[in-house]
């Protein structure tokens, strides 16, 4: 997990490099097309992309994908995380937490749409969605994470007498911080697809939005620009997820 | 620095009889349960009764029972036959009272923690008001002055250790358990230890029991060594230490230390001597 400097230099290149092919493919595919018609190239999405015009669309697009996104990540993690405390701290409940977190997450997200925006509106179930799929993941990674304790960790604390509340505050919670920080990184994807899935039940703004509107008039530049975007977003995230991850598990590891 | 201008912090002892024994172990046994069908036969039948005040070591071969007895007194085991008191109560409540220090094989420092926070770590689980100056002096006592802010990953195994002793004696515990608390130090750091504790205890004398793999280091610091057979361990001697406190170093070089040692390592490798039974 720690590589160190001359790895990650290391890993930096070769993964320049192995963008730079899939792109050059991209392009290579696109203009022979030799894979039909809904394969443009890449310059042509570059275009839509870099188009004046469309800067006002994209821009509501994303601002709209990435509110629902923000807002469902920390709706998931707050639920997530508590439930995950409830069922530790309270062991009795904990049968209950888990087996409801199993059928939330058996039921799949196409199925809970209607629903969803029967309770919360169209324009709040990108985040509903999102949430759902968050939650799962960070409940998971939350009570797996508090249970990770040492064993010697834990005869220390018998041992000096700290009682429930002591060796969950300055043993169990920053054990469980790298377990936490790696369900973080994982659930953004889940976050983005959630929010995407919501967006196509009919969102009134978002990059899902831009898809389906760009697939069902079959502007095959526009709607991988869309995509494109999403991966962006994703990206992003996911640095940003990665740092944190980085600097925890290098501190609480 | 002197050592005695630490001043205890831990709140008065629970039971200040004389005459019950700070550890009092009888006929305790202890299997270890592996399956359905088979059992371990840690320890077997041993009593022993370690006054107030008094330091015990105990020494036995690998697997004997040693740490699972220490276990047990740290209420971090239950014996399977036979009984446990500790300062006259059960292990349970004595660990809940916060009288007790330990330093296990293991460090077991936090590894989020500094070294200053994790020297500090009792007072925090017994809800005491920490007293910065008794930290830093504890940890210059066992030589780690200016790792305060250092992480554990960023010392070495016997500082580690050093860290790990120095949390024990924070509270100035009513019972001091030390399992091989030296044992990944090397010769001349672990003499330099066994100095120091021996200094700390002459002038405390809190009641110690201590595993270790060095007859040297039983015979320097205990009152009493305590002799263990291989699994199932039980006690197969016991042999008083006469020397006076405080103790010099050079009472290592002493026929009689050397005449004590002699002894004990026959007790513990019969086979290696001439007269074996
Ligand atoms: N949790 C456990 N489960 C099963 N067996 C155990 C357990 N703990 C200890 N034992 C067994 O009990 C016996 C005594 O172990 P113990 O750790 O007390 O030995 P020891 O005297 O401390 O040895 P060493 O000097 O190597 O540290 C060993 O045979 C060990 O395999
Ligand atoms: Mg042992």
């Amino acid at each position: 997990m720690n590589s160190g400097d001359g790895s990650m230099a290391k890993n930096l290149l070769t993964g320049a490099v192995g963008v730079i092919l899939f792109l050059v493919l991209w392009q290579v595919i696109g203009a022979y097309r030799l894979a039909g018609m809904g394969w443009p190239t890449l310059t042509s999405v570059l275009d839509v992309l870099a188009t004046p015009s469309r800067f006002g669309t994209f821009q509501r697009a994303v601002t709209a994908t990435v509110r629902s996104v923000l807002l469902g990540y920390v709706a998931g993690f707050v639920m997530g995380f508590g439930f995950a405390l409830l069922g530790h701290l309270w062991p009795r409940l904990k049968v209950g937490t888990d087996q409801t977190t199993a059928v939330i997450h058996a039921i799949p997200a196409i199925a809970l749409a209607p629903l969803l925006i029967v309770f919360f509106g169209l324009a709040a179930t990108p985040i509903a969605i999102c949430a759902l799929n968050v939650f799962f993941l960070v409940y998971n990674a939350t009570s797996s994470g508090l249970l990770s304790v040492n064993n010697t960790h834990g005869d220390l604390f018998t041992a000096y007498g700290a009682n429930r509340y002591d060796r969950f505050r300055w043993l169990e919670l920053p054990a469980a911080l790298p377990s936490i920080a790696a369900g973080l990184k994982l659930a953004v994807p889940a976050a983005l697809i959630g929010t995407i899935l919501g967006e196509w039940f009919g969102a009134p703004q978002g990059v899902g939005l831009l898809m389906v509107a760009a697939m069902q008039n079959f502007q095959i530049p526009m709607l991988w620009s869309a995509v494109l975007l999403s991966v962006a977003i994703s990206l992003s995230m996911m640095a940003l997820t990665s740092l944190i991850e980085h600097y925890v598990s290098h501190r609480f590891g | 620095m002197s050592v005695a201008s630490i001043q205890p912090t831990a709140p008065e002892p629970i039971i200040g009889t004389a005459g019950i024994p700070a550890i009092n172990l009888d006929r305790v046994g202890k299997n270890f349960r592996l399956d359905a069908r088979r059992e371990v036969k840690a320890v077997s039948d041993v009593s022993m009764n370690v006054g107030k005040g008094a330091f015990v070591a105990i020494l036995g071969p690998s697997g004997c029972g040693k740490s699972t007895i220490l276990r047990m007194i740290a209420s971090l085991d239950e014996p399977t036959k036979g009984t446990l008191s500790v300062l006259g109560t059960t292990p349970a409540d004595c660990a809940a009272n916060h009288r007790m220090g330990i330093a296990f094989q293991d460090h077991a420092l936090l590894p989020w923690l500094t070294i200053f926070d994790n020297v500090a770590l009792p007072y925090r689980l017994a809800h005491l008001k920490a007293d910065p100056g008794r930290v830093a002096q504890l940890i210059d006592l066992v030589g780690l002055a200016g790792f305060e802010k250092a992480r554990p990953k960023q010392l070495s195994g016997g500082m580690r250790q050093r860290a790990a002793i120095a949390r024990a004696l924070l509270l100035n515990p009513d019972v001091l358990l030390l399992d091989e608390p030296f044992g990944a130090l090397d010769a001349v750091t672990r003499r330099q230890m066994n100095v120091e504790l021996q200094r700390i205890w002459s002038e405390q004398r809190t009641t110690t029991l201590l595993v270790t793999h060095s007859v040297d280091e039983a015979v320097f610091l205990a009152d009493r060594v305590i002799v263990m057979s291989g699994r199932p361990g039980h006690i197969i001697r016991e042999v008083a230490i006469p020397f006076e406190r405080p103790r010099h170093p050079d009472v290592m070089r002493t026929v009689e230390f050397h005449h004590l040692v002699n002894e004990l390592t026959e007790a513990l490798h019969p086979t290696e001597g001439t007269g074996a039974p």
